[in-house]
């Protein structure tokens, strides 16, 4: 007999050799920070300070009772339900167009991934400019339509700051959702819908009873993964409000951020940012669930 | 039930033409077969005849109506794709009652439909079923229940038995047939398979280029193809061609047989053959090699039955003959078959 194959099949002693060095990088660069933030919650951090006396459940206490937290949490929500939906609705109905033939198709399909490309900095420093009282383009053209009589305090009322972080926001992210359904969009076969044009469907009723079932699980995914990345958005907040006016715009990534750099209570900070991660645990689970259901569905 | 009527239709895409100035009848009731190799533009005329392309020029009539301009629906045509086009997310039961559920057909009529449709292509086990968790036969039958439930004027078919096996393709093909007749509604058929052409055709239109080359039941094509397109396109090996002169000789490799084949003062035509390869092929043998003699040097093939004793092995020149009956002529310069009456020009040429 010729000698055995050094490594034989199912012996995975190369295939852990090898996974090792990646396996050691993610474990220093993300598991031992987030063990490290379980630590920092229970102890009582001060200004220069890394570490301090252990003060227990004490930090989440005051996380739990505190009104700055539950506006935080109010203001997530509110920023990530307005962001998402109005993402998931503008990227459908662009998905759906641009997946349409007529001239300039392709021009079109790159214009629209142009807000995805811009830095976030020069992006919100841009609209920043545009959403100015005085001088903003966007207060000028409304009055000049007739929207508005008097020159809205976009970024300066409680409201209308929530609203104008939204609005970058969605500019900003929803190509990702156009792309994604349109990925989709483009896989379902042709003679899908010429058997229903011959079957005598409606172009409403092929949407429906054809389109729709096919984008769903895709939609539903992408609305959890858009959901998940707003949740935790940080830069385009902090840039446009910093939080205010008056903490109108303070989500609870903002509100660590505060905590931990300007009040320098790294304790507190760290407490308010595994709540924040419990939150994301759920919608984490829920995505890899919704995942794995649809790929056994392929 | 109906009759479809096409007018000199053609379809051409962006400097390419696909359909040139196609004229046909499907009789009412008919199984018609366009046949032709990829890109004949038999499955344009297929799309045109369903409404998915519009004519470039031209009209077809189904029925009493022209329907050039009909939106599919209005015609009452149902289609049976290459790959089914079944709807992934519906049940077998849902997919066959689709066509009536976006007419807003009650839920009663509905179920009755599906049941009869579902029992006439025998897949009643598996209408709680989704399209992935069934065979490529039961799919194929699923469409073809699909297509039934609307009681449509006319069968339009698109390669559908191209993506089963060849076994199941075979008893496919026969269920089809039989289904058909039953049916009895007017079918049109598209393949590039000669075998289902043949096997499943009242008649056949073969196509190539664009143009229609032949329309004739599967004998006549066979027997008298109208060109030597047809006559190469046809039959498996295809007819073997000897150019001599300003015609060319065609004759079918299985009437190119052994001269003591035939009876004594039998009308033949005698050639010498220089067999060079021997096929075993079961019930058959193919003999390659080239014929001499009265006819130019050319490569030939000769097909003869296993039963049939034949001595000429690798190698040897061998006296063959073909029945004059069986003898084909086309034109030289257009590769058109030259009519009965105008033959003995070849008949005393050969005998030189």
């Amino acid at each position: 007999m010729a000698e055995p194959r050094t490594v034989q099949p199912g012996d995975r002693t190369l295939a852990y050799v090898t996974l090792a060095p990646s396996a050691a990088i993610l474990i220093l660069l993300a598991g031992v920070p987030t063990v490290t933030v379980f630590f920092t919650a229970m102890q009582d951090v001060g200004m220069g300070e890394t570490s301090g006396p252990y003060v227990g459940l004490e930090n989440f206490a005051w996380a739990l009772q505190s009104q700055v937290f539950y506006k935080a949490l109010w203001n997530t929500f509110v920023w990530v339900f307005g962001s998402v939906c109005a993402e998931m609705v503008l990227g459908l109905g662009l998905a759906l167009l641009l997946n349409k033939t007529f001239m300039f198709r392709g021009v079109a399909r790159a214009i629209i991934l142009a807000p995805y490309l811009v830095p976030t900095v020069v992006a919100v420093l841009v609209w920043r400019y545009m959403f100015h009282d005085i001088v903003g383009v966007l207060n000028h053209m409304l009055m000049v339509v007739g929207v508005i009589d008097k020159p809205l305090l976009w970024l300066n009322s409680g409201t209308w700051a929530m609203v104008s972080v939204i609005i970058v926001g969605v500019w900003k992210f929803f190509p990702f959702v156009v792309l994604a359904l349109l990925g989709i969009l483009q896989s379902i076969p042709q003679e899908q819908y010429e058997a229903a044009r011959i079957d005598g469907a409606s172009a409403f009723q092929q949407f429906w009873r054809i389109t729709l079932p096919y984008v769903l699980p895709v939609f539903i995914l992408t609305a959890l993964l858009r959901t998940i990345w707003t949740f935790h958005k940080f830069e385009i907040i902090y840039l446009m409000t910093g939080g205010g006016p008056l903490d109108a715009t303070t989500t609870l990534p903002i509100l660590v951020y505060f905590k931990g750099f300007v009040d320098f209570e790294l304790g507190r900070a760290a407490a308010v940012a595994i709540l924040t991660f419990l939150i994301l645990v759920v919608l984490l689970v829920a995505y890899f669930l919704l995942m794995k259901r649809a790929e056994a569905r392929q | 039930m109906a009759r479809v009527e096409i007018r000199r239709i053609s379809k051409v895409f962006a400097e390419h033409t696909a359909v040139s100035d196609v004229d046909l009848v499907v009789q009412d009731g008919e199984f018609l077969v366009l046949l032709g190799p990829s890109g004949c533009g038999k499955s344009t005329l297929l799309r045109m005849i369903a409404g998915l392309e519009l004519p470039t020029s031209g009209d077809i009539v189904i029925g009493e109506r022209i329907a050039t301009r009909l939106q599919p629906k209005d015609r009452n045509v149902a289609m049976v794709f290459q790959n089914y086009a079944l709807y992934p997310h519906l049940t077998i039961y849902e997919n066959i009652a689709f066509p009536l559920r976006v007419r807003g057909v009650k839920q009663k009529a509905v179920d009755e439909k599906v049941r009869w449709a579902a029992n006439l292509v025998g897949i009643e086990r598996l209408l709680a079923r989704k399209p992935r968790q069934t065979s490529g036969g039961e799919r194929q039958r699923t469409a073809l229940a699909r297509s039934l439930v609307r009681d449509p004027d006319v069968f339009l078919l698109d390669e559908p038995l191209s993506n089963l096996d060849a076994k199941l393709r075979h008893s496919s093909r026969e269920e089809l047939r039989q289904f058909q007749d039953r049916v009895g509604v007017t079918s049109i058929y598209v393949t590039h398979d000669q075998v289902e052409a043949m096997g499943l055709g009242d008649r056949i239109v073969v196509m190539q280029g664009g143009s229609v080359r032949q329309v004739g039941t599967p004998e006549e094509i066979y027997l008298h193809p109208a060109d030597t397109f047809v006559a190469t396109f046809i039959g498996s090996p295809p007819m073997n061609l000897v150019t001599t002169g300003d015609t060319i000789l065609g004759f079918r490799p299985e009437n190119f047989l052994p001269e003591t084949n035939f009876a004594p003062g039998a009308d033949i035509m005698r050639v010498p053959f220089r067999v060079q390869r021997v096929e075993y092929l079961g019930g058959d043998r193919l003999l390659y090699g080239t014929v001499s003699g009265a006819l130019p040097e050319t490569s030939v093939i000769a097909r003869i039955p296993s039963s049939v004793a034949c001595a000429a092995a690798q190698g040897t020149e061998a006296a063959f003959a073909i029945a004059r009956s069986e003898l084909r002529s086309f034109s030289a310069s257009t590769g058109r078959a030259i009519t009965h009456h105008d033959r003995p020009s070849v008949r005393s040429s050969a005998h030189g």
